[in-house]
């Protein structure tokens, strides 16, 4: 029995030290495969229980197990402390946070398209449809149905490219609003995004291919207030809340009322004198807009006793000029990957 | 239109500021595109000339005494040669502000000068539109009166914007009428000198026949006693300030009173009329006119003149002829106002390339009843200067009162969703010179002759709004009611359009109107569809001649040009002329890239299969549905190169490498890569289902198998997939190898093949006999050896 507690104590011993020069978990595992394990330390003194006198077995079993239990505790401690070591030192760990982000690739919708999806996300959260229409056009659709008869001076407002004699290229995307009242009866309430031309000689300011963006609200009890409603919103929505949206007197054969839109001048707010976006009158021009003239509404076989609608066409390029403050139209049709990539 | 304020307000009362008086017109619907300010001249006097000798000790000096309206003389010494005694003058007293220069005493040579003689120049007119030297004022004009204040000359100019409609406001007159009607204040009218005056004696010895219906009015009047010269200096000056050159007292007043009222006149020197009848009639055939510019012009049958027994004498409504225009041995003139159809006038003045100020207000009809006051005011006007006038004759249609219009006075709360008060409704409308008859709750409003453009009830309305002020009708958010109108065509494009976008592209936007020397270069190139090109009529230019036939045209031309890798994509409509000659207009997309080349074999393609990735991508996102590959051909693609993407038998897409010869034609340095989307033919988007995997686990095996090179992935796939059945859950090549270590003619393929069953674990036996079956069906199908 001495010689066997006298044994167990010397490998309690060289267990201690081990653990205590132990590096890492590693060495902590070899430590207990070493002294605890099958065929370890350990399980060597328990052998020389056999040797025992058999009344003494006992008290040395409980001596060996207490002395595991001992020795175990040690390790899970030791092991416990080595855990918060690795940890403090992770903890300890810094890197340069202001490095430049690794980002993952990724192209863009181009900025025209960027301004017409706001519109219409604004327009659609209030129950309007998004509507499309062809570019190649009879002029009945560009002309007659909105007004505009055949030797109407204001035919000639649409300076436009014709491919027959009765096709041209749409010059604006009116032509939308006669094919979709045509189709369906009020109430209508769409937005009409898409390409048009003009024949336009190309400068900072003019392209022959330009977008519009064209509303049209028809049904009962709708009138200019609501144009002007929607449009200050819209505008808020594009440019920011502090914007403010003017209304002028103008001339359209397809609106009556008619109006002129303007928006505060984002680039100076109104306040510049010198400002090279709105020339320092404070204001940009949007478009026109008005209430739909009751000859477009008879055209298409709506009562305008019963119905009324306000319909208002936009340049897209001319909102995008705006908002992203660009200083020439023709940088959309260039497309240089310079431009798209500082508007992205 | 330049409009000088000094001329408006002999019409009406206006406030100073120029600026507020700008807000008001574009507030009415005249914006006013700039302010042009006059500089602040002052100290300026109408002068008389009392004497005038050479100055004693100067050749070149003048010394004169000059009545400034003071008690003594100012003695005043010029330069210039053009004064005379007796002469009314401007001068500028010691202390005058001019343009230039302060006006100082000062000695020349010995004499003290009390001021200066004014040129136009000084006056800051354009001096080429006046005599050389000293501005000679008329004689009536007395001495001592302040000459700014007189000639307005320091009111600035507005250029003011009028819509086509208004053709009643293309004159400072009808600006006039607007302004008082917005400021409540009456209207000053200009003097007249109607039919009927004493002033005016007989007839005119000119008769006039309308032989065509292009012309609804013709007064005729004459004027003699004419001294031919130049026109009075307040004229001049006005004429000037509203940038209209003076060149004679007949010219003058024909400008001046179109420009004051927007009648267009027309003088002829009575001695060289033909006859005695002057004929509105359409032109000959091959009819050749000198106009007042010296040119001839050829006049096509619909051009409307206006001839004596012998020739045309002037292009109506657009330009006189030099054979009867009025020079300095003219004694006496023949008035011409008159009403034309202004479609024909409009075509004339396009066709000749002639869009003069008449005609630009003829095109668009004007009210007969202009023609007279036009008339009227002419004669007023050279009775001042001395004429003689006779009566003048109207031919032509009866003047008509205009139809009145029935307004329901609820209609304009209806249409604005403003609440005006019926009486208010109806002060607007007669401030704007509109008669108004209440019956009921309706009105019965009668529009003033010179407003021709007010037909209907909501013309009226827009007149309420526009005197109202826009700003006043409160803005309300509309509440729409529920509709079927479908938004799905703008959402595919929008939804591809950002697949794109994630899938790292740029959106770019070319010309949808091609150059004929593109066109010509893909033609020489031999593509056919080239042929399919709807050409425009009338482009500006030979750059915009064609549309695109295909997005592939914007997409080469522009990768061309960048010259370096780039990842773009464009949505938009291509346009063809198909078999019957109608015109297929289609939306689609183009994505692509220009890419550096790979050091790779001819038979492989990486960047062919990173556009297959992202084709797949794109269509599996837009449809929620698997598309399948398979060869095609393309026009513009490379024949070995290209595949077609199919979704239940549609062919959705066509991708691949550019055409070499369609590369070389648009001189593309790098590869190019792209693919054509048909947005109009995919399906609708198939929501997924989800369906659980297998819980058991399976196991996959590398198959290295040698094929001939024709064999293409897809059937070794399919064939391992078909001959293993529901335990392959897929087959998929992953390397390729061609060789010196296999025949010339074969290819070595690995394909992984992954198996798994539903209900239990797969065994390696199990696996085993799997791959056999497929081993056996690739060797008995295609060929194909595995190889160890």
């Amino acid at each position: 029995m001495n010689g066997l507690e006298t044994s167990l104590k010397d490998v309690r011993q060289r267990f201690a030290t081990s653990i205590e020069r132990a590096q890492d978990e590693r060495g902590l595992e070899a430590a207990r495969v070493a002294y605890l394990g099958r065929s370890g330390e350990v399980t060597n003194v328990r052998r020389q229980i056999g040797a025992l006198p058999p009344a003494e077995r006992p008290d040395a079993g409980r001596v060996i197990n207490e002395a595991v239990a001992a020795m175990e505790t040690m390790l899970d401690d030791a092991a416990a402390a080595q855990r918060n070591r690795a940890l403090e030192s992770q903890l300890e760990e810094s890197i340069d946070v202001t490095f430049p982000a690794i980002r993952p690739a990724e192209g863009s919708i181009s900025p025209l398209r960027r301004v017409v999806e706001d519109v219409c996300a604004y327009f659609r959260s209030h129950g309007f449809a998004i509507v499309t229409g062809p570019e190649v056009e009879p002029d009945y659709y560009n002309f007659d149905a909105l007004n505009i008869p055949p030797d109407h001076p204001a035919r000639e407002g649409f300076d436009s490219f014709w491919l027959t004699d009765s096709l041209l290229l749409r010059p604006h995307t009116s032509p939308v609003q006669v094919r979709t009242m045509q189709q369906h009866r009020p109430p209508i309430a769409i937005i009409a995004p898409g390409r048009c031309y003009r024949r336009d000689a190309v400068d900072a300011r003019h392209l022959f291919q330009f977008h519009q963006i064209e509303g049209l609200m028809v049904g009962e009890g709708v009138h200019f207030g609501h144009l002007k409603g929607m449009l200050e919103a819209m505008c808020r929505e594009l440019f920011g809340p502090a914007q403010n949206v003017r209304f002028r007197p103008s001339f359209f054969p397809f609106t009556e009322p008619s109006a002129e839109v303007d928006t505060t001048c984002p680039r100076c707010g109104g306040h510049a004198q010198t400002c090279g976006m709105c020339g320092g009158s404070g204001w940009i021009e949007l478009g026109g807009c008005g209430m739909v003239h009751p000859s477009v509404l008879r055209y298409v076989n709506y009562d305008p006793e019963t119905y009324t609608g306000w319909a208002f066409g936009f340049g897209v390029e001319r909102l995008a000029l705006a908002r992203y403050e660009i200083d020439d139209i023709r940088r959309f049709v260039n497309s240089d990957p310079a431009f798209l990539a500082a508007l992205q | 239109m330049r409009v000088p304020i000094g001329w408006l307000r002999e019409f009406v009362d206006l406030p100073d500021d120029a600026g507020s008086i700008a807000d008001r017109l574009a507030s009415l619907g005249f914006p006013v595109a700039e302010i042009e300010r006059r500089p602040d001249i002052t100290g300026v006097a109408v002068g008389k000339v009392l004497d005038i000798a050479k100055h004693p000790n100067a050749d070149r000096l003048q010394v004169a005494h000059i009545d400034a309206g003071d008690d003594e003389p100012l003695t005043i010494a010029t330069a210039a040669t053009n004064v005379a005694a007796g002469q009314t003058i401007a001068v500028a007293r010691i202390g005058a502000r001019l343009p230039q220069l302060t006006i100082a005493p000062r000695t020349m040579r010995g004499i003290a000068s009390q001021g200066m003689m004014i040129s136009a120049e000084e006056l800051a007119l354009p001096a080429e539109w006046f005599e050389d030297g000293i501005l000679q004022l008329d004689p009536e004009t007395p001495a001592g009166a302040d000459a700014v204040a007189l000639f307005g000359l320091n009111d600035p100019v507005f250029d003011v914007e009028i819509t086509t409609n208004r053709v009643d406001a293309m004159s400072i007159l009808g600006i006039a009428r607007e302004l008082a009607a917005s400021y409540r204040c009456p209207l000053r009218v200009p003097e007249l000198l109607e039919a009927g005056d004493a002033r005016a004696n007989g007839d005119p010895s000119i008769a006039v026949a309308l032989a065509s219906t292009g012309c609804t009015r013709f007064v005729v009047q004459q004027f003699g006693e004419l001294h031919a010269g130049v026109a009075p200096a307040w004229m001049r000056v006005r004429l000037a300030l509203a940038g209209q050159r003076p060149i004679d007292n007949v010219v003058d007043v024909s400008n001046y009173v179109m420009l004051e009222t927007g009648q267009p006149l027309h003088f002829y020197d009575a001695g060289r009329i033909a006859g005695s009848t002057l004929t509105v009639r359409d032109a000959h055939k091959d009819e050749t006119i000198v106009t007042l510019d010296d040119v001839e012009r050829r006049l096509a049958p619909s051009t409307l003149v206006v001839a004596d027994q012998q020739r045309a004498l002037g292009i109506a409504g657009v330009m006189g002829g030099r054979d009867s225009e009025v020079s300095s041995s003219t004694s006496s003139v023949v008035l011409e106002a008159a009403t034309f159809e202004g479609s024909r006038v409009r075509r004339a003045a396009k066709a000749l390339g002639l869009r003069t100020e008449a005609a630009a207000r003829h095109e668009k009809t004007l009210p007969p009843r202009l023609a007279d006051f036009g008339a009227a005011r002419a004669a007023w006007l050279l009775v001042q200067m001395g004429a003689t006038a006779s009566q003048p004759r109207a031919y032509g249609e009866a003047l008509e009162e205009p139809s009145p219009i029935a307004l329901r006075t609820r209609d304009v709360k209806r249409l604005l969703g403003l609440e005006v008060p019926a009486q208010r409704i109806a002060g607007q409308l007669e401030s704007l010179g509109c008669r108004v008859a209440q019956s009921g709750d309706t009105f019965d409003v009668t529009p003033p002759w010179w407003r021709r453009d007010l037909v209907i009830a909501a013309d009226l309305i827009e007149e309420v709004a526009r005197m109202e002020g826009y700003d006043r009708i409160d803005a309300a958010v509309p509440s729409v009611a529920p509709h079927a109108i479908s938004s799905d065509s703008f959402d595919r494009e929008r939804h591809a359009a950002n697949a794109l976008a994630a899938l790292d592209y740029r959106e770019i936007v070319t010309y949808s109107l091609r150059p004929s020397k593109e066109l010509e270069r893909v033609r020489r190139a031999g593509f056919s569809f080239a042929d399919a090109a709807v050409e425009v009529r009338n482009p500006l230019s030979e750059d915009q001649r064609f549309l695109r036939t295909s997005l592939a045209d914007g997409f080469v031309s522009y990768c061309a040009q960048i010259d370096r890798p780039v990842r773009v994509f464009e949505i938009g409509d291509t346009f063809r002329r198909d078999d019957d000659g109608a015109i297929d207009e289609r939306s689609g997309a183009i994505v692509g890239f220009a890419a550096e080349s790979l050091d790779e074999p001819a038979w492989r393609d990486t960047h062919f299969l990173r556009l297959k990735g992202d084709c797949e991508r794109l269509l599996e996102r837009l449809t929620g549905r698997a598309c399948a590959a398979e060869r095609a051909s393309a026009p513009g693609l490379h024949p070995g190169k290209t595949a077609a993407l199919m979704i239940d038998g549609t062919r959705v897409a066509t991708f691949g490498c550019i055409d070499p010869r369609l590369a070389a034609a648009f001189d593309v340095r790098l590869p190019l890569y792209f693919a054509i989307v048909a947005l109009d033919r995919l399906p609708a988007y198939a929501v997924k289902r989800y369906q659980p995997a297998s819980k058991f686990p399976g196991t996959s095996r590398d198959l290295a198998l040698t094929l001939d090179t024709s064999v293409d992935a897809d059937a070794v796939q399919r064939t391992i997939v078909e001959a293993i059945g529901a335990a392959c859950s897929s087959a998929e090549a992953f390397d390729e190898y061609r060789g010196p270590q296999i025949p010339a003619d074969k290819k070595s393929l690995a394909v992984r093949v992954a198996l798994r069953l539903d209900d239990a674990t797969i065994t390696d036996a199990q696996a085993d006999e799997a791959i056999e079956r497929a081993r056996e069906a690739l060797a008995t199908k295609l060929g194909a050896t595995l190889r160890t």
